[in-house]
């Protein structure tokens, strides 16, 4: 009695659900092809000779595919060196915040100190003071340090605007590690600093690959600081370089060249978030969505 | 305690410092080579009554206006899409984000070759369409420059919003849809009486993220338009940036950059007020 009530029911649910289902594929398939597309065309576009690249997409003729903007990029605007600067400030801003966010994140979660709330606080401002605003007296001070015009320079700047996101991240992870571990560890005679390197290190690194991936992130696709403090022409970084194609060059830009560089400059962004995705949402939802 | 010392050295000199150090800087005529006058709140006075600072405000403003509202509602929509673990939905995700994570300055060269004249793909989408002609140069026309820019910023930024809102709405308890369920309650009306409601931090928190990237916007407009014509399409940041680094005006730029460091604030603040939740607060 009770099946024969319940099965029409159920039918009608499962023909929802399916209709459900394909209204999903396919709204999110047209979405996917609209937010890809862009990203797709320019790799495309980039392997396009740069005299079809100039011409009406009607008129581009797909046989041609080369590889001839990526060479005379090399060749002729040095791409790789840019690429390496790049690539030095990202890895430098990645190892810097991690070291220094793992150090005072362990610092906040585990120890009371005098002070240590308005610390805190103090490195919470960062989050607040747009650093695009502070760019006249950062020149002046960097400048009389002589960090500017150093890749060295950009990257503790970097650094310094991705501490709030990692100390918080690392605080959080900090936070959630059950301390009976360390306490052990301290009971065996380690110290400190052991404590940290050892016994916790199995625990904190997911915390640690967040705040990598966010800094190098950050430090790859940063433009206007880079734009400001690094005016010499072989330091530039991958944005920088890539300007100095638009504007710099006389006569005609080399849109062949240019889409190859940007390609050049999205290429590791995909890869890394592809591969890294859990720990980036990792980040969001404990760096952002929490903080 | 040393564990912090490193990260709170950097924050003094990178931040605390710059921070207070702007503040002289903008009471003073700072050349770029020379010693500096005080000049107390002069720079501040003819910021107020220069027509190029208050354009770049009302065009940060007006730009913000436009694609707030836009970036919120597909960010939502597509939160919708992907909330659930379906198969396919991680896809979705990655593919709606991808743009956000390529970064501004990337993609704005890419878009450059699109708005050209002639070859460019906006051109001849809408040449297709029938509603731009295959010559039309997008990047020097103060109308479709904003257009383009603020349609491209969509693209680019609502797959955060997206993220944010969807972190939010995983963590609304399932046990109160299927009791909805079993009250006969309607998609709208649950999303409107559940979601919405358990929604409005992750809400109030995109929206101020979303809003201060705007108003600091500066990529796609050095790029792609360079601030024109002229400099009607100039947003603040580029406007202290020009000033400071072109104009050599350093104590002029910065009286407008603190200006903006103070909206800011103010707005970051804000989130305190709007996001603080019925959690005991933290421990002193």
């Amino acid at each position: 009695m009770s099946a024969v009530a319940l099965s029409p029911a159920r039918t009608r649910r499962s023909r929802r659900d399916r209709a459900g289902t394909y209204l999903f594929v396919l709204a999110g398939t047209l979405a996917s092809i609209l937010f890809l597309l862009p990203l797709a065309w320019a790799l495309l576009r980039s392997f396009m000779p740069n005299n079809l690249v100039t011409q009406a997409p009607s008129d581009s003729d797909f046989s041609h595919l080369t590889t001839k903007n990526y060479s005379g990029l090399i060749s002729a605007n040095d791409i790789l060196h840019y690429a390496l600067n790049s690539l030095l400030v990202a890895i430098g801003t990645a190892v810097l915040t991690a070291i220094v966010a793992t150090m005072a994140g362990y610092g906040f979660a585990r120890f009371k100190f005098r002070g240590s709330g308005i610390v805190f606080t103090l490195v919470l401002v960062t989050l607040m003071v747009p650093f695009q605003a502070l760019l006249t007296p950062l020149f002046l001070e960097m400048h009389s340090l002589g960090l500017t015009n150093s890749l060295f320079g950009l990257a503790l700047f970097y650094t310094t605007f991705n501490l709030p996101f990692g100390v918080f991240v690392m605080r959080n992870t900090f936070l959630q590690i059950p301390w009976e571990l360390s306490e052990a560890a301290a009971v065996d005679g380690a110290s400190t600093v052991r404590t940290l390197v050892s016994v916790l290190r199995p625990l904190v690194v997911p915390g640690i690959a967040t705040t990598v991936l966010y800094a190098f992130l950050f430090s790859w696709t940063e433009f206007v600081g880079a734009l400001t403090f690094i005016t010499s022409n072989n330091l530039f970084t991958l944005p920088l370089a890539l300007l100095n194609m638009e504007y710099g060059s006389v006569g005609q830009v080399n849109f062949g060249y240019l889409e190859a560089g940007a390609v050049i400059a999205m290429i590791p962004c995909v890869l890394l978030y592809i591969g890294l995705q859990r720990f980036y949402i990792r980040g969001l939802m404990s760096g952002v969505v929490k903080g | 305690m040393i564990l912090v010392s490193p990260a709170f050295a950097l924050v003094g000199i990178f931040v605390l410092f710059p921070l207070g150090f702007a503040v002289y800087i903008s009471l003073t005529n700072w050349p770029l080579i020379g010693s500096e006058h005080f000049i107390g709140g002069r720079n501040y006075s003819e910021l107020i009554h220069d027509p190029v600072f208050i354009h770049s405000v009302l065009f940060t403003l007006l730009y913000t206006a436009i694609v707030t509202g836009p970036i919120f509602l597909v960010g939502y929509a597509m939160a919708v899409l992907v909330r659930s673990n379906r198969r396919g939905s991680v896809f979705f995700r990655t593919a709606f984000f991808l743009p956000f994570i390529v970064g501004l300055a990337t993609e704005s060269y890419m878009l450059l070759l699109e708005l050209q004249p002639d070859s460019g793909a906006a051109d001849f989408l809408l040449g297709k369409l029938g509603l731009a002609h295959a010559n039309t140069a997008w990047t020097v026309h103060y109308g479709l420059a904003l257009t383009a820019i603020c349609v491209f910023v969509i693209w680019f930024a609502s797959g955060l919003t997206m993220m944010l809102l969807m972190a939010g709405m995983q963590g609304i308890p399932q046990e109160l849809y299927e009791a909805a369920n079993v009250d006969g309650a309607t998609w709208w009306q649950k999303e409107r009486r559940i979601t919405l409601p358990l929604l409005r931090r992750n809400i109030a928190l995109s929206l101020i993220i979303s809003v201060i990237g705007s108003f600091l916007a500066f990529n796609q407009f050095y790029i792609l338009t360079e601030g024109g014509p002229g400099t009607s399409t100039q947003p603040v940041v580029m406007w202290i940036y020009e000033e400071a680094f072109v104009q050599y005006h350093l104590g002029y730029a910065t009286a407008g950059a603190i200006a903006l460091v103070i909206v800011v604030g103010i707005i970051s603040a804000s989130q305190f007020f709007l996001l603080r939740d019925e959690k005991p607060r933290r421990g002193k």
